[in-house]
């Protein structure tokens, strides 16, 4: 018999609603790699056991009765548990961002990103380890203790998102939400071997979730599956009335999308920027993934893409301010209260003149504009590594007790997605091979503003004929007869 | 101490009274020379727009249709 828990988030959904599994089983199969794993790999920062039990229950009820309590038909992730990044509200609830400063805090509201999922028949079960205010690519944690990769536990998990990477690698989560203003979903996908998709700028509603930066955050989940990222995406995209900057755009059947057909699709390989310094393994990992796509049909054509220094110069400067800027007060009462590698990212920021800001705010238009319609008058998407080198450590990345020159090393992890959260565009990352230490290895597909479903097609039909994603990582070949995880 | 983290500091303390935290602030304040340069390099690849620009107007003006 299949382990529940090795099950995708849409066939976990589908074997609940057709009555095949029920909701406190996948339940019992989370709880069972959990308690197992999670001791080494400190994906979580707190669980809500009793309320998800119930929560389970009543969704088994409502499949026997077809319909939930209130009389509604039964949603698209009807009785799937779930987990997110500590940083989506729940009125109420404990969301500590990840922070020493929000370790107690409970919020007045609730997302609406989690009302979504809610009302499409999902329930939490805890929330999730993340970077400390969501403000690292690494999973380094002071305050509740750094992240291990699954793979291998020494090495970085990615982050900002670390334990929503975690935790679905490790198979003890569906689906989790994670957040990405400079990588901080597909990094941890990256680094895990899961697929995350973050969305254009706009597509899905903020509300109720921690801001890091107004202008580049976003809201997006991370799951085994490309279809995984499909339905959900159906669920918490879409305009939302109490956040005024998403857009109004309608949101498609992105599952309806993912036909396999490739043929005729314009890939771009960039020649610039995304291969620059690449660890030879990344460089063949994504060489043999376009193979793939290109055997489906697609069209693979190297590009040089215009703007990249811009793009790097301006998007450093706007993000760094704004979350400077959140943050200046309890810069000011509580330093200390910070890991060394958020405070002193955030500190030079303040001395970023505003002009700076507002030119490279200013220009964030005209340069989407111009990389736009040269990029996509020749390509349909674009593919490139998600993390171009080989996964550093956690050790090598530890700026907080690492030497003098650590900080380049952490912030090079970044350096392939940071360019799409300034220009705004959709990009997705899909496993697509292991590193020389057994560390995943991602591909990254962007595409044009609102193209969640051409990527998620690509995506999806590199996973059609791979099996990266359906790998189980090697913490959880451990676990020996009494649950405990072998050193 | 170098001249130009000494005024980035005083910057910093004058216009938002924080002062660096640790090491790690100062070592990456110093390199706050790295993006001014990268920064100061764009000047004349773009023309600043005399005109409204919106970030939102491209995103629709560009999207997938």
């Amino acid at each position: 018999m299949t382990d529940l828990a090795d099950l995708s988030l849409v066939e976990a959904a589908e074997a609940v609603r057709s009555g095949d599994v029920r909701s406190v089983e996948l339940l019992d199969a989370i709880w069972a790699n959990l308690d197992a794993a999670n001791p080494k790999l400190n994906a979580t920062i707190w669980l809500d056991r009793e309320g998800a039990e119930a929560a389970a229950r009543a969704a088994d009820q409502a499949v026997r009765d077809g319909a939930t309590q209130d009389g509604a038909p039964l949603g698209p992730l009807h009785g799937v548990p779930m987990a997110h990044k500590d940083m989506y509200y729940q009125a109420g609830k404990l969301s500590t961002c990840g922070s020493a400063v929000r370790q107690d805090w409970r919020p007045a509201v609730t997302a609406t990103v989690i009302e979504r999922l809610a009302a499409a028949g999902a329930y939490t079960f805890g929330g999730l380890n993340m970077a400390e205010f969501a403000q690292n690519p690494t999973g380094h944690n002071k305050t509740f203790g750094d992240c291990h990769n699954p793979w291998n536990l020494p090495f970085i998990t990615g982050g900002s998102s670390s334990g929503s990477g975690v935790s679905v690698a490790a198979r003890y989560n569906y689906m989790a939400l994670g957040s990405d203003t400079g990588g901080s979903i597909r990094l941890p996908a990256s680094a895990c071997g899961v697929t995350g998709i973050k969305p254009t700028q706009t597509r899905v509603s903020r509300y109720g979730v921690m801001p890091l930066s107004f202008t580049c955050d976003n809201v997006g989940p991370l799951c085994r599956t490309a279809r995984d990222c499909a339905r959900v995406m159906r669920v918490i995209a879409g305009r939302d009335p109490r956040d005024p900057t998403s857009a109004d755009v309608p949101v498609p059947d992105y599952e309806a999308a993912l036909d396999g057909d490739l043929r005729g699709l314009r890939i771009g390989v960039p020649g610039n920027w995304f291969f620059d310094g690449a660890d030879d393994a990344v460089a063949a990992a994504v060489d043999l993934a376009t193979d793939v796509l290109e055997a489906r049909g697609a069209v693979v054509q190297e590009i040089d893409l215009p703007l990249m220094d811009a793009i790097a110069a301006c998007g450093g400067i706007v993000s760094r301010v704004e979350g400077a800027t959140i943050h200046a007060q309890w810069m000011r009462d509580r330093p200390q209260a910070y890991g060394a590698h958020i405070s002193g990212r955030m500190y030079p920021a303040y001395a970023i003149p505003a002009t700076y800001y507002v030119e490279a705010l200013s220009r964030r238009g005209p340069i989407l504009q111009a990389f736009a319609d040269e990029v996509f008058s020749k390509v349909d998407v674009l593919a490139t590594p998600t993390i171009r080198t080989n996964l550093p450590t956690l050790a090598e990345t530890d700026i907080d007790h690492g030497p003098a020159g650590t900080e380049h090393r952490f912030l090079a992890v970044s350096a392939n997605t940071r360019p799409f959260n300034y220009l705004g565009l959709p990009a997705v990352s899909v496993p697509c091979g292991f590193d020389p230490n057994g560390c995943p290895i991602g591909l990254q597909i962007a595409g044009r503003p609102f193209a969640e479903a051409r990527i998620l097609r690509v995506a999806d039909a590199y996973q059609r004929d791979t099996d990266w994603h359906r790998r189980r990582p090697p913490v959880l070949d451990a676990v020996t007869a009494d649950g405990a995880v072998a050193a | 101490m170098d001249p130009f983290l000494a005024e980035i500091e005083q910057t910093i303390a004058r216009w938002h009274g924080i002062a660096a935290p640790n090491d790690p602030a100062q070592r990456m304040a110093a390199d706050l020379a790295e993006t001014i340069r990268a920064f100061e390099a764009q000047r004349g690849a773009l023309a600043f727009e005399d005109e409204p620009a919106s970030f939102e107007a491209a995103l629709r003006q560009t999207m997938e249709r």
